[in-house]
């Protein structure tokens, strides 16, 4: 097994991030340490501004620490280019997101090969991977539709879709089922859950719902910015 | 450039239609409007260039003073042994004539009335079926080669000379000027035609005259220059080169050297329809700019999605130039052919323009059809919205991601 695959797919060290609104400085985080492994469902809670968000931004390469180390796939990435940071959030990294975040003018199938697409991959490689997911996530009756033809559990399995079909080594979830009814939240649970397992990518879940963080591998909760 | 960022683009235009309708139509009609302006500018260098070609000849030869000095005397720089100088000319493959001409200038007489006159002497058949219909025959029939009719010397006059001298065809006029050698010579002449150039100043000075009357009222053989009429306009600089290396003593001009009033009128036009065409463009680059920047601050978060997925901001300014270059290309598109059929449209229904300053009849209003103008504008057109679009873009796609995705 290669030293890549025995690291832990993210590990966050003695990281601290400050946001200013104006003159106010305020600390997302003071002093974080967190290490999440392969395969891993690691559920983040804890109130609004507790610093779940930035933990997923600082782990999704979307955002810089003040300082402290990220390190992706025992890979430090702080001092990244914008555009390596970018090009690693493409081979790396799905997402998903609270709102869903698909492209309205694609359809379904268009909106879960556009990571294949931008990585280059080719056109026969990405239909058959696209049809995979698609019927993983069990869409794949609706390849062709447009996203707002579908039911919001509907579109989140999209997502999910799109955000794996990559092979990721993480997946950044932000409230993932906070735009869900209970039944559909609990699915898309389940089908992050399988999936995960399945496709053997970490997932990073930023939630403050009870009832998914008991169906998590782990969960860490988060008050003012540091972990308890 | 993989088709679906064009297909995505395209997608993207779809989503607002009538923002995009409106950006469409703001390129059409820009695109249109130069077409046309810039159509009827070309119509009208045509019109001119065919004119003074048709006047003066593709291509007039003379003696270099000819062309610089004030003559002492008339002809005084004319040609001699023009035959011999016509024959060689004539052997230029691309030469299809060469048409003498002598330009002369005193007075015309009625017996009660004297007027200053400006004459020109030249070979009436080869004239006519050379220049074509350069004039308008208001009263009776085009001099003949022969000069001289049953009663003597013939001429044609202007309508307005006519009018002044209360002549007309049959009438009897008196041709006064300067001979070679200064002395006054008179000739008895009579009137075949009047007619009408056009240019009511002209036309109160001009008389037509046949080359032998013209010699013989100037007392020589010469004649001032001689004008050479190529098979094609686009010739001319070539038969130039030829003809000046043929004849090193003489200076062979174009007709462009003698087209004062042609360069003037496109030195005017190029710079009103720059100019407008400057503003067509600065609008439709506002309408563009603006049309795109409420599109791209709409998806602000859509941009931060696709960043966070690892789109590069190159790759995403160039979906979003390719939108830009859809509005244009749709616009241009349907610009082209709005101008296509309003042009079509004119040459049919024969639309008359009035009369320009200085002159008495109007003109058709024609628009040419330009394939390089029609190319060039769609082309310009398309570069200036996909310029704008870019320029609107580049902020928003190297925005931080973070920021991008929270946008509301």
């Amino acid at each position: 097994m290669s030293a890549v695959a025995d690291s832990p797919v993210v590990e966050l060290r003695g990281v601290h991030k400050t946001y200013r609104l104006g003159t106010h400085v305020i600390p997302a985080l003071q002093g974080v340490d967190l290490t999440v492994q392969r395969g891993e469902l690691l559920a983040l809670t804890g109130p609004s501004g507790s610093g779940k968000s930035t933990i997923l931004n600082l782990s999704g390469l979307i955002d810089t620490p003040d300082s402290g180390d990220i390190v992706l796939g025992g890979q430090r990435v702080n001092d990244l280019t914008e555009e390596a940071r970018t090009l690693l959030r493409r081979d790396a990294l799905g997402f998903v997101f609270q709102s869903f975040n698909l492209v309205p003018v694609m359809t379904v199938a268009e909106n879960v090969d556009y990571p294949l697409f931008i990585a280059g991959v080719d056109a026969a490689e990405r239909k058959a991977r696209v049809a995979a997911q698609l019927e993983a996530v069990g869409l794949q009756d609706h390849a062709h539709h447009r996203p707002d033809a579908l039911s919001g559990g509907q579109r989140q399995r999209v997502a999910i879709a799109r955000a794996l079909v990559k092979r990721p080594r993480l997946v950044i979830a932000d409230e993932p089922t906070a735009s869900l009814d209970s039944h559909t939240a609990d699915q898309v649970l389940d089908l992050m859950r399988e999936r995960c397992h399945a496709e053997g990518a970490a997932f990073v879940i930023a939630t403050h719902d009870s009832r998914l963080t008991g169906r998590c591998d782990r969960v860490v909760a988060l008050l003012d910015g540091r972990l308890q | 450039m993989n088709a679906k960022w064009l297909k995505f683009a395209i997608a993207n235009t779809m989503r607002n239609r009538r923002r995009s309708l409106v950006t469409v139509t703001i390129a059409a009609l820009g695109t249109a409007a130069i077409l046309l302006a810039g159509g009827f500018a070309l119509f009208t260098y045509e019109s001119l260039a065919e004119a003074q070609a048709r006047e003066s000849g593709h291509l007039v030869i003379g003696k270099p003073e000819q062309f610089v000095k004030d003559e002492e005397t008339p002809l005084q720089y004319g040609l001699d042994d023009v035959a011999k100088l016509r024959a060689q000319l004539l052997t230029d493959p691309q030469v299809r004539s060469v048409l003498p001409r002598v330009d002369f200038s005193g007075l015309v007489s009625n017996g009660d009335k004297s007027v200053v006159m400006i004459g020109l002497g030249v070979e009436p058949d080869s004239e006519f079926s050379v220049k074509g219909p350069f004039l308008t025959i208001t009263e009776g029939e085009v001099l003949g080669n022969g000069g001289s009719g049953a009663k003597g010397p013939e001429i044609m006059l202007g309508d307005a000379l006519a009018r002044n001298l209360k002549a007309k065809p049959g009438s009897s006029l008196t041709l006064l000027a300067s001979t070679t050698e200064g002395s006054l010579n008179a000739m008895d002449v009579t009137v075949k035609a009047v007619f009408s150039t056009g240019v009511p100043e002209i036309d109160k000075r001009l008389i037509y005259t046949d080359i032998a009357t013209s010699q013989k009222l100037l007392n020589t053989q010469k004649v001032s220059s001689l004008g050479v009429f190529l098979s094609r306009m686009e010739h001319t600089d070539g038969a130039q080169a030829r003809l000046a290396a043929a004849t090193p003593k003489l200076t062979v001009r174009t007709w462009q050297d003698q087209a004062v009033f042609y360069r003037a009128v496109k030195d005017l036009y190029n710079r009103i329809f720059g100019a407008l065409g400057l503003i067509i463009g600065i609008i439709v680059v506002f309408v563009v700019t603006n049309a795109m920047s409420m599109a791209i601050i709409e998806r602000t978060r859509e941009i931060g999605t696709l960043r966070a997925m690892g789109t590069l901001p190159r790759q995403l300014l160039r979906t979003l130039s390719l939108e830009g270059m859809v509005l244009g290309g749709v616009g241009a598109i349907v610009g082209m052919l709005v101008a296509l059929a309003v042009s079509i449209f004119l040459y049919t229904a024969n639309i008359q323009m009035p009369p320009p300053p200085g002159r008495s009849v109007g003109y058709p209003l024609y628009v040419n059809i330009d394939a390089a103008l029609y190319i060039g504008t769609a082309l310009v057109m398309v570069a200036l919205t996909m310029l704008a679009s870019a320029f609107v873009a580049r902020k928003t796609v190297h925005m931080p991601v973070v920021d991008a995705l929270a946008h509301t």
